[in-house]
């Protein structure tokens, strides 16, 4: 059995102006009877140092929407509302409830946890739109995170044999092409243009504890970084093959960028690289209508490896204006399946980024089809980044982000991805699979809502409607 | 037919103010005639003699918009049209989708007056989760035949199989989910007991033993064996009619049961003969059953402890259920609770509760339409649970294939609890409820609880007669499976 792969978080908060959900308003009719300060056990509510006298402004950073300072007051004078500030951030698929989150996991590391039931909508859109199966009683030796058992989160990248080939007296004829071994199935995506220093380095540092790896534009590899080789994947377009020779040669894997190239071009660019490096390729690919065929081309050309990358929503990009963009889930499923149709999916590693913003995605992700994922936003959501969907997509960092030390910003990052290993591993030891590999395309782990919607509510309501004309 | 021993009694509120739903704004412009006061017959305006001012209004008190056309309506009453009506910005902080603020809102006023809530503004009956229940309708026959509402039967028996067991009825198809002491108060519990006792039906004790304070009501408890055997002891299985096995949690399925560390406190702890301030996370699944033969033993080794309780089996909803439920049936059970995917919980992993297992309103379905094809539907009591929040959910998931559900959150609800989903750490629940914390378990007494929740059994069970008499049926064990009577919003119409 492979050593366990462990994640260090540690609680690492960050001094920031954190963006609360609840706002309390102490109207002018407060007799400062002090009777909130009794009753609200998460101290919101305190008398002023300067005066104890009078109440303090409540400290809302605090509040957890319990309502029993709202409800005691015996003037009625406290108010409380949604903050306006958490009404303004994320939007329709960053939801704010999504980036405080984040946030909390990038804070403590840990699994999020909460009393009540599911409080959110029935189904939604994309992933929102599937389950997760689990089993129930037949299955021996686990427990979940908490058990003996081991549960393997780790997958390959790389080109894998349709079948072996023998010669005589049995001699192997194929050459079996080299994989590599990612221990989590995320890799972090091109970072954001016009970061600083130290949050680039953190993102490097973050991949290199977690055993992953990260996609950099060649031209931010500086000398510094070059420690750092094995976990970088070098982003360069076909033409700049030749010219970053001297440092392909070290790199294990290299990231073409492979949008607006034909794939019948591409065992030409793949002769190129082979002939400078070993490295595994990735081709980099927009998710545009009818991707599919390109990615099957590509497959049958030889790629080894193809991210199919949607936009931050996880939605078709340059989708025409006729038709509604697809979405990442369907976009995967639809790949996946052709390639299971022109028998050469396993040849082939999928990875899949675009509105990758929880845990939950990288599973279903993988149920859909995908061999493994990318993640960017999360990752500066994880340093303290506030994303806004309205009017347009805008990330705003936190005030001296410049100043705040490599280890601390390597520890969030961490501290996210671990919470997200860790969740990982719920789901798929309630689905009861031991190995993310065994996860990819799996669908009958997988309710989908509109199968199960119309197998169910479909079935008994809509026939009779139709017998009754 | 209601059980001689349920006696409604108002039980107001132990706040002094509610959530409102409106804001009634008094401006610069007011003179202090006291018009208002005399007007509102609600008593959202207070003039008290002797003071130069009227009171600030009181919002909670409002019934909103309906009051237009009453001739009492303070804001066309104010001589100085000082007076303004608005929603009420603190009404979206309660509640969410699946609760919303006008379904806990309902469930107060029910737990308080022991009837549906006569305001027309409180949409209480359906959630707006855009799903399942939500998007169900019920489709009254034009002509029901003509049913005495005295005459109505919302009993159901628990025992099918004519095996020599006890035949247990309960009174009203409902009964009380599972919750552990460590995961709710003594008083939560004790209340539970005695509302069970009064409506001739049942509660759980969850998994973490039997408080002595329970024994009163013996024959009102189900004990509960679940995977991390807390509390379990020979001797309580022997005292009960119905144990219940829990196989998985709807909310948080193919895990164990999570009680953090900071509400295992030293009542609790030995309770569970565990160590104070651990956390304590049940084991999934359960180590002795790896197949239907093993949890026939299972069951058999409950049954020869006590020759006379029924057996249930509580299992989640994964796409095999239907099978599990037809094992379970073969294996000797009783009892076959499913619990929804959406399901109430002290403490679950969100991406748990969100994404694994499917809703309960497919597993009934599925489950109820398996057991018939193996032709043991009628040996099998099916009970729904995970998300059933209404008498309108109740009434839907018998039409679906339920026999009877089985409720938590709704009963939390009506002990004041604002689903604000803090239940889990610290020292629990900030309201009293779901808490074991000295100072915090002791903010309500017994007996305003167990009638909160009397009441709250009698409105759903009103609202209940009334579906069935709309449907011209005049027992609950005619509504099973009835989907005729129901339609859905995006493919009946």
């Amino acid at each position: 059995m492979p050593k366990k792969y462990h994640v260090h978080t540690k609680a690492t908060p960050l001094d920031l102006d954190y963006i609360f959900k609840f706002q309390i308003v102490r109207r002018e009719n407060c007799i400062n009877c002090g009777k909130c300060t009794k009753v609200c056990i998460y101290e919101a509510h305190k008398r002023r140092i300067d005066d104890p006298r009078k109440m303090a402004d409540p400290n809302t950073v605090v509040c957890r929407n319990c309502f029993r300072c709202i409800q005691e007051c015996p003037r009625g004078a406290l108010e409380k509302s949604l903050n306006k500030d958490f009404l303004n951030i994320g939007g329709a698929y960053w939801k704010a409830d999504m980036l405080l989150t984040l946030w909390k996991q990038a804070e403590d590391g840990k699994v999020p946890v909460t009393g009540a039931g599911y409080r959110g909508p029935f189904t939604g859109t994309g992933f929102d739109s599937m389950w997760t199966d689990m089993s129930e009683i037949v299955r021996p030796t686990r427990d979940g995170i908490h058990g003996r058992e081991y549960i393997s989160t780790s997958v390959e990248l790389g080109r894998k044999l349709n079948h072996l080939e023998f010669g005589e007296n049995g001699r192997l004829l194929s050459t079996i092409p080299r994989t590599i071994d990612l221990p989590l199935p995320v890799i972090f995506d091109l970072p954001e243009a016009g970061l600083s220093l130290n949050v680039k380095a953190a993102m490097i540092k973050a991949a290199v504890d977690l055993g992953t790896c990260i996609v950099l534009p060649v031209a931010q590899i500086t000398a510094d970084f070059e420690r750092s080789l094995d976990n970088l994947i070098p982003c360069l377009a076909p033409g700049e093959i030749e010219r970053h020779q001297a440092l392909l040669e070290k790199a294990r894997m290299v990231a073409i960028d492979y949008s607006g190239e034909r794939p019948e071009d591409f065992p030409a660019v793949k002769a190129r690289i082979e002939n400078v490096c070993e490295a595994l390729t990735i081709l980099r690919l927009p998710a545009v209508e009818a991707m599919e065929q390109t990615v099957s081309k590509l497959a049958h050309s030889g790629a080894e490896i193809i991210h199919v990358i949607a936009d931050y929503r996880g939605r078709e990009l340059g989708g025409s204006s006729t038709s509604t963009p697809r979405l990442i889930k369907d976009i995967i499923r639809t790949v996946h399946m052709r390639l299971v149709a022109d028998r050469i999916r396993d040849e082939v590693t999928i990875i899949a980024s675009g509105g990758i913003a929880m845990a939950e995605h990288v599973p279903k992700a993988m149920l859909c089809g995908a061999d493994l994922t990318a993640v960017d936003l999360p990752l500066l959501i994880a340093i303290g980044a506030r994303l806004y969907e309205q009017p347009e997509r805008f990330l705003v960092f936190p005030p001296g982000l410049e100043g705040i030390s490599v280890e601390i910003l390597t520890q969030r990052i961490v501290n996210l991805m671990g919470a997200w290993h860790s969740q990982l591993l719920e789901v798929m030891g309630a689905m009861g699979i031991r190995e993310a590999r065994r996860l990819r395309g799996e669908t009958g782990r997988a309710i989908f809502f509109e199968e199960i919607d119309n197998d169910t509510f479909g079935k008994l309501f809509r026939k009779k409607e139709v017998a009754s004309i | 037919m209601i059980p001689p021993t349920v006696k409604i009694r108002r039980m107001s509120s132990r706040f002094k103010h509610q959530v409102p739903k409106y804001k009634v704004i008094r401006s610069e412009a007011c003179i202090n005639c006291g018009t208002c006061a005399k007007t509102c017959p609600y008593g959202v305006h207070e003039r008290v003699d002797g003071h130069n001012r009227v009171r600030p209004p009181i919002d909670y008190k409002c019934i909103g918009f309906e009051c237009q056309s009453g001739d009492f309506y303070c804001v066309a009453k104010c001589p100085r049209q000082a007076l303004s009506l608005a929603p009420n910005p603190m009404y979206e902080t309660l509640g969410d989708p699946r609760w919303t603020a006008d379904m806990i809102t309902g469930t107060w006023i029910m737990a308080e007056t022991g009837y549906p809530p006569k305001r027309t503004d409180l949409e209480y009956n359906l959630g707006n989760s855009g799903g399942g229940f939500d998007k169900l309708r019920f489709k009254f026959p034009a002509n029901p035949a003509k049913v005495d509402k005295a005459k109505i039967s919302t009993a159901i028996p628990l025992n099918r199989r004519n095996d020599g067991r006890e035949d247990v009825v309960i009174s009203t198809p409902v009964y009380g989910g599972g919750m552990s002491f460590g995961s709710v108060s003594l008083p939560t519990m004790v209340s539970r007991a005695r509302n069970a006792t009064h409506w001739n039906s049942f509660t759980c004790t969850g998994e973490g033993g039997y408080p002595e304070a329970l024994k009163p009501y013996d024959d009102h408890v189900i004990t509960q064996v679940a995977t991390g055997l807390f509390g379990v002891r020979e001797e309580t299985i022997q005292r009960v009619k119905i144990i219940e096995f829990k196989y998985a949690q709807g909310a948080k399925p193919g895990l164990g049961g999570h009680l953090l560390g900071e509400k295992n406190t030293a009542s609790v702890a030995r309770m569970r003969e565990a160590v104070q301030g651990s956390s304590l996370f049940s084991p999934f699944p359960f180590h002795s059953v790896y197949s239907i033969e093993d949890h026939k033993k299972h069951i058999d080794w409950i049954k020869e402890m006590n020759p006379r309780a029924l057996v249930s089996v509580k299992v989640s909803t994964p796409n095999d259920v239907d099978m599990v439920a037809v094992g379970s049936y073969y294996a000797g059970a009783h009892i076959i609770h499913i619990d929804g995917g959406y399901g109430g919980t002290g403490a679950a992993p969100d991406i748990a509760k969100k994404n694994i297992a499917m809703p309960i309103e497919y597993a009934i379905t599925k489950v109820h339409n398996f057991l018939k094809e193996e032709g043991v539907r009628d040996a099998m009591t099916l009970i729904a649970s995970g998300g059933i929040r209404t008498a309108h959910d109740l009434a839907k998931a018998i039409c679906l294939g339920a026999d009877g559900a089985v409720i938590g959150t709704a009963e939390m609800v009506a002990l004041e609890c604002v689903r604000c989903g803090n239940c889990e750490s610290g020292r629990g629940c900030a309201r009293g409820i779901a808490s074991t914390d000295s100072e915090l378990a002791d903010l309500f007494d017994e007996e305003w609880a167990t009638q909160r929740l009397v009441n709250l059994y009698h409105a759903w069970n009103v609202q209940l007669v009334e579906i069935l008499q709309q449907c011209g049926l005049s027992s609950v064990k005619e509504l099973v499976g009835r989907t005729d009577l129901l339609e859905h919003v995006d493919y009946s119409r």
